[in-house]
């Protein structure tokens, strides 16, 4: 399926070349699972760097003596911990965040980049309730961003809000649409301080987004203002 | 065939790396070790001059990592280099994680995951082939301004608004020298 909303070049440069905040990389990670395109797009972006890397002009210290460090260290870890029960572990971490063994088959699939924060599937999950329709889950925070997943009922909307900082929405499950398009499952929708929107789910299913906030939302009607305080309240940048 | 048209040296360091990995040949892994570490502690001093320490660090947990991880390393995927370039990526990521740059608990492992599906394509590794001609070709030719931010980006690990900074530049100027260098190297295709 080709997608519709992708990250900017910008972002991907940056996360091709690690300078991008883990927060960030998780969602174009997320997005890279469902959209061929953008991979083969970080793909030569990683070519680039591995070019530079591979043609650094090379000072003339020795390494003789790190090397010697280096061989001590992992001669003393290889003894503490056999090799073959590394690999295996390692084998098992990967092959459960790949295929988690206990999917049924009516769930929804659960994307392998958010295995370290979801083991078996959403419900598992610690859901706050922002309304009737609306819960929010916080998966992690770094210097203030913060990565969380939301969750919709079919049909319902999000009141109009403003952002104070940038915003990342990554629909997960089910389809939103708000003033400027549609957007369905991998797209990945950037939204900033200069956007005021009122984002609603399409009637037939729930909508599950990741999101990645800088800053918290605000709200914007004059009913809804009520809940400022709680997404203040969730919200690492306000702790 | 793709193997004889390596250079005889990459030939060399990708059957090391084999022999790390089904014989745990430790006279392989110092071969790779001559190779590789003097590249990944310019990568790393490039970034913050003179931080040698942090230089020794991150080049001894890549080291360790292609002496676990070697198996995973299949050469008709990706060159040799950019595998151990990902390596080097990812380990700066965690020493800065570890060392108070991120406060955060996750993992690049997720963050960073090979994808899968590209295995299933037989030209992919020639399409790689052609794409890494195409930018050692281009980045010979790029005007230095453009190559300046590349290496800000790539080398010294900072964002766009980073470099943007630190340049004294529009963060539009900056955007702009990295879009134009992407689309001479080819990297970039218009959506």
């Amino acid at each position: 399926m080709m997608l519709n909303y992708h990250p900017t070049i910008e972002m991907l440069t940056d996360y091709a070349a690690g300078s991008l905040p883990l927060t960030f990389s998780l969602a174009v990670s997320t997005h890279l699972e469902q959209c061929p395109e953008c991979q083969q797009q970080v793909r030569k972006l990683e070519l680039l760097g591995a070019h530079i890397f591979t043609n650094m002009a090379l000072n003339k210290q020795s390494t003789e003596s790190l090397k010697q460090t280096f061989f001590d260290k992992l001669n003393a870890i290889d003894s503490q911990r056999p090799q073959a029960d590394n690999l295996l572990a390692r084998e098992t971490l990967t092959q459960h965040s790949n295929n988690p063994p206990e999917a049924l088959l009516d769930e929804y699939q659960v994307p392998s980049s958010l295995g370290q924060f979801i083991k078996r599937n959403y419900d598992e999950l610690d859901w706050v309730r922002l309304s009737p329709a609306v819960k929010i889950a916080t998966l992690c925070e770094e210097n203030g961003v913060q990565v969380a997943l939301t969750r919709i009922k079919a049909g319902a909307h999000i009141p109009t809000h403003t952002h104070a900082g940038e915003e990342i929405t990554l629909v997960l499950e089910g389809v939103f649409s708000d003033e400027k398009g549609v957007y369905c499952r991998g797209d990945f929708v950037t939204r900033n301080a200069k956007h005021k929107h009122k984002p609603r789910v399409t009637k037939d299913a729930e909508c599950i987004c990741l999101t990645v906030l800088d800053a918290p939302i605000e709200f914007t009607g004059w009913l809804t203002r009520f809940l400022n305080p709680i997404m203040r309240r969730h919200h690492p940048s306000t702790q | 065939m793709e193997r004889a048209k390596q250079t005889q040296a990459e030939g060399q360091l990708v059957q090391d790396m084999q022999a790390v990995a089904e014989h745990r040949d430790q006279a392989a892994l110092t071969r790779l070790f001559d190779h590789y570490v003097p590249k990944i502690r310019a990568f790393c001093l490039a970034a913050q001059p003179g931080a040698n320490l942090m230089a020794d660090d991150i080049a001894q947990e890549v080291m360790i990592r292609i002496w676990r991880k070697a198996h995973c390393y299949n050469p008709e995927l990706a060159a040799l280099n950019t595998w151990v370039f990902t390596l080097v990526r990812n380990v700066r990521i965690d020493y800065f994680r570890k060392n108070g740059r991120h406060q955060t608990n996750i993992d690049s492992d997720y963050v960073f995951q090979e994808i899968v599906d590209e295995s299933a394509d037989p030209f992919q590794r020639a399409q790689t082939k052609r794409d890494q001609e195409q930018i050692k070709h281009g980045m010979s030719k790029l005007p230095e301004d453009q190559k300046q931010v590349l290496h800000k980006v790539y080398l010294e690990g900072k964002t766009h608004k980073e470099a943007a900074l630190e340049l004294s530049l529009p963060l539009g100027t900056i955007k702009s020298r990295v879009r134009l260098a992407l689309h001479k190297l080819t990297i970039h295709i218009k959506r």
